[in-house]
């Protein structure tokens, strides 16, 4: 190899190298950015895989409380986040509510007030749902629950990200 | 709600509706016993961060009234009345203090609203699984002291 070539390859090198860094140092400050300013439903229900909840054989008409655990990515940390599912069987349908009171986002439980059963209930404001999710009328919230997106696969329950109705 | 920007654009929106206000009792300590300090900080927030998600919608959590365990009852106490009546005084109705140092029990009374004081578990010696289990627990205890309290009418300030 000859001294010149030598020197080129090394400028080079080193012009790769430095363009390289700063074009990936950018692209670390755009791509959040354009992130954040291109897909905020990322931040609402973020972006999940599917988790395995329980057994198909396991649900019942009685809606039941499942707990299970995401990662969620948002802006500056991954983290492990609790999850809560309500989910009910009737004949062939599967449903897996979210526990989030659609008012202010607090967490409903089924039958949590003895005045009102078959129903969710949020102790907050009061805010009430029919088995199904659909908010009861004259109760804060306006819209019914969130269901989790959900697969079945060899008997059992996966579920992914809420979806609003 | 927290202490972020995007939950206070929601409580601006919805102030009427979120009446109660969380405020953690936080000892600092590091000259004897720095773990002891710290064991009690953590755990009360797990235990606050639990409340904040069965509640979100109701109650604000505001950041820890902090203290050196050597400062003396009077001016910790006078501190926490400032804070108490600046927070009722500008929307919150019920105050929340919730604490795993002991030392507020014995001054309850002088507490202008209610305190909510949790012996700090040892959780770093459990099972992940049995530690959530035991917090869950003690949510049970807990989260009925909250109910209870939006059930009665919010509590007096004296002046
Ligand atoms: S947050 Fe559920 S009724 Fe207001």
């Amino acid at each position: 190899m000859s001294e010149k070539e030598h020197k080129v390859s090394r400028r080079q090198f080193l012009t790769y190298t430095l363009t390289g860094v700063g074009g990936f140092m950018a692209a670390g400050m755009l791509m959040p950015m354009a992130r954040f300013a291109l897909d905020p439903a990322l931040q609402a229900g973020g972006d999940t895989d599917f988790i395995r909840v329980t057994s198909v054989d396991d649900l019942t008409e009685e809606p039941q409380r499942f707990n299970f655990t995401i990662e969620q990515e948002d802006a500056w940390y991954t983290s492990d986040v609790d999850r809560v599912a309500w989910v009910y069987r009737e004949g062939d349908e599967i449903v897996a509510l979210s526990p989030v009171c659609t008012h202010l986002g607090c967490t409903v439980n089924w039958e949590g007030n003895e005045d009102y059963p078959e129903q969710f209930y949020c102790p907050c404001h009061f805010g009430r749902f029919e088995k199904d999710g659909t908010n009861v009328p004259n109760t804060p919230p306006t819209r019914p629950l969130d269901v989790y997106e959900m697969e079945i696969r060899d008997g059992d329950l996966y579920l992914g990200r809420t979806v609003q109705r | 709600m927290k202490w972020t920007t995007s939950d206070i654009d929601m409580y601006l929106k919805a102030k009427e509706y979120v009446d109660t206000a969380i405020i953690p009792l936080i000892p600092l300590d590091w000259e004897k016993d720095q773990k002891g300090a710290v064991s009690k900080g953590e755990f009360s927030s797990i235990l606050i961060e639990e409340m904040e998600k069965q509640f979100k919608g109701r109650l604000f959590q505001l950041p820890p009234f902090t203290y050196l365990i050597s400062e003396h009852n009077e001016s910790k106490i006078a501190r926490l009345k400032e804070w108490d009546r600046h927070f009722f005084d500008n929307g919150f109705k019920h105050i929340i203090y919730v604490t795993c140092d002991g030392d507020w029990k014995r001054v309850e009374q002088q507490i202008p609203d209610l305190l909510i004081w949790v012996p700090a578990l040892p959780l770093e010696n459990l099972d992940p699984g049995y530690a959530k289990e035991m917090i869950t627990g003690q949510m049970k205890q807990l989260l009925p002291l909250i109910t209870d309290k939006w059930q009665s009418e919010p509590k007096e300030r004296n002046s």
